[in-house]
């Protein structure tokens, strides 16, 4: 396995003299699943931006492949980014009469030429990513009339459609299912597994990050821990978690 | 992928026949054959029926044309950027500055230089959605920004009344005439004007589709697929606001096409890719432009258009209120 994203002397949040956190490294690598944890509010959301190239960090850097991502010059250009890294969040708005087709279709856009026009190629890979989550069934009803547990495969087909290294989901759960979660997480796995992606998910859900994630990287008083998700407990990393 | 392709053939061909049918109809009755003489054969051809082509007839039908397919874009781009079904260049108030601009010029006499009467529209309308712009990032409530840019139609349409108290009588029968819209100003010589005008923004527009076809998910999402979202925004609105400004330098205030075609051209091609949209809108709007302008000159442009544009709104208003609100 290789190193796809590397986080060195990092520490992000919003203003300058107030990060969410220490500084800390971390590397994710390709084919590996990282569970993001913490309280509400200790900045998970705002690591993941960081991640993505849409936050600038207050100190340190972030690198996929070696590349800045939030260096314009030096390091990726913004359509360059959007070929390696995706976010996907579930607060975005449904758009309005768009279908699931025509919105999976999207994930394209950093492929397209000038006038937004998909090849023959990109139709194919909107076709796969539309079967692997199992939402073709519905390409053409609108993604607003969509249920919830619906409404998040057609975000992630989109994602995947994008043809990116590293995946990174907020809180992709927050509207399932306890079934529909598994099936969530196991779909991350094999995504991980077959496209040798590397993956951070955030989610408040300690039994999956156990289940189905390869190490845990938990936010909590202001320090940035990382472990494997098997020696996770033991480490003391989920201490925050209990409800004593 | 079969049914766009017969809605844009039969559209266009619905145009086309507009166009001709704008050609050969008019107060004064002249013959297909005699309307032929003058335009292929002009030496054999009656003086008096050349002059009606060259100088009525076929400006006629371009300011038509290029009117209706102008603010159908411009309406569709600001729909997409602002997030928000109502809008439009009328509704924005983006027409009322082009308006003032146009009565700076008619009115007090700012020359405005070789730029003329198209130059003072364009940059009223480029000023309004400057400030409609500054409004829309401030208030993220959609129906804000609607009432926000009414007010600043009622600003700008009071500027134009202490302008109109100051004016000439004979200025002013020039500016009154101006302010019932209609697509019969138009002159043969000022048709390169218009065209090139809807050509440049038309550009503007083309160039910024990836960003049309991901704006509505918002800013992130756009920026996440490697889109500049704020030199395309600049570029949409400047594009949306010479297509504006130039419709109401030649034609007047047109009501209600800009808001009602986006709507009517999603009922027939039901897609929201922009590819399609845009050349959709324009046929649309052209035809329905085409169509208002056949009614007699009797009656005003503006109120052939309301009549076909308020049920489309309303209906609007109530598809969206069923699930939700469209605002």
């Amino acid at each position: 396995m290789s190193v796809i994203l590397e986080a060195m002397a990092l520490q992000f949040g919003y203003t300058a003299g107030n990060p969410f956190a220490r500084a800390f490294d971390f590397t994710l690598e390709s084919g590996e699943v990282v569970a993001l944890m913490g309280e509400n509010g200790c900045g998970k959301s705002t690591l993941l931006k960081t991640f993505a190239g849409m936050l600038r960090p207050v100190a340190g850097c972030v690198t996929i492949q070696g590349r800045d991502v939030h260096d314009r010059e030096k390091g990726y250009t913004l359509q360059g980014l959007s070929k390696q890294v995706t976010l996907m969040r579930m607060n975005m708005e449904a758009p309005d009469r768009m279908t699931v087709q025509e919105f999976v279709s999207l994930g394209r856009t950093p492929y397209a030429g000038v006038l937004d026009g998909r090849s023959a190629e990109d139709d194919a890979i909107i076709e796969q990513s539309m079967e692997c989550l199992d939402v073709k069934r519905f390409a053409n009803r609108a993604v607003c009339e969509l249920s919830d547990g619906e409404r998040t495969r057609v975000y992630l087909a989109e994602a995947i459609a994008q043809s990116v290294n590293v995946l990174l989901l907020d809180e992709p759960n927050a509207f399932l299912d306890i079934p529909r979660s598994h099936a969530l997480f196991r779909t991350l796995r094999s995504l991980a597994a077959s496209r040798g992606m590397g993956i951070v998910v955030s989610t408040h859900s300690v039994e999956y990050a156990l289940r189905y994630a390869d190490r845990i990287m938990v936010i909590d008083g202001g320090d940035v821990k990382v472990a494997a998700a098997g020696s996770a407990e033991q480490s003391g990393l989920l201490d925050w978690a209990r409800a004593d | 992928m079969r049914r766009t392709w017969v809605c844009f053939g039969t559209l266009f061909i619905g145009v086309l026949v507009l166009f001709v049918w704008t050609l050969v109809s008019g107060p004064v009755d002249v013959s297909l054959h005699d309307l032929a003489v003058a335009v292929f054969n002009p030496d054999k051809a009656e003086p008096f029926h050349t002059k009606i082509f060259w100088e009525l007839r076929f400006p006629r039908a371009m300011a038509a044309l290029l009117a209706g397919a102008s603010l159908s874009v411009s309406g569709l781009c600001l729909q997409t950027v602002f997030r928000n079904p109502l809008c439009g260049p009328y509704v924005l108030g983006i027409s009322s500055g082009a308006s003032l601009g146009v009565a700076l010029a008619l009115l007090a006499g700012f020359g405005f230089g070789a730029f003329g009467v198209l130059g003072a529209a364009s940059i009223g309308a480029i000023l309004v959605t400057q400030v409609v712009l500054v409004l829309a990032s401030r208030f993220k409530n959609a129906s804000v920004l609607l009432v926000a840019g009414l007010l600043v139609g009622y600003f700008v349409n009071a500027l134009v009344n202490v302008l109109i108290a100051g004016a000439n009588a004979e200025s002013l029968q020039a500016y009154v005439s101006w302010g019932l819209g209609g697509f019969t100003r138009l002159t043969f010589g000022a048709i390169p004007g218009f065209m090139a005008a809807s050509i440049v923004g038309l550009v503007l527009v083309l160039f910024s589709m990836r960003y049309l076809n991901v704006v509505r998910m918002g800013d992130d999402f756009a920026r996440g697929l490697g889109v500049a979202v704020r030199r395309s925004r600049i570029m949409v609105l400047l594009g949306s606001s010479i297509l504006a400004g130039a419709t109401t330098a030649y034609c007047g205030p047109v009501a209600f096409i800009g808001i009602a075609v986006p709507h009517l051209a999603f009922m027939v091609f039901r897609t929201t890719n922009h590819r399609i949209l845009l050349p959709g809108v324009s046929l649309c709007g052209a035809f329905l432009a085409l169509l208002a302008g056949l009614f007699p000159v009797s009656i005003p442009l503006n109120a052939v258009l309301s009549i076909v544009g308020v049920p489309v709104i309303l209906y609007v208003l109530l598809k969206g209120s069923n699930r939700g609100g469209a605002l």
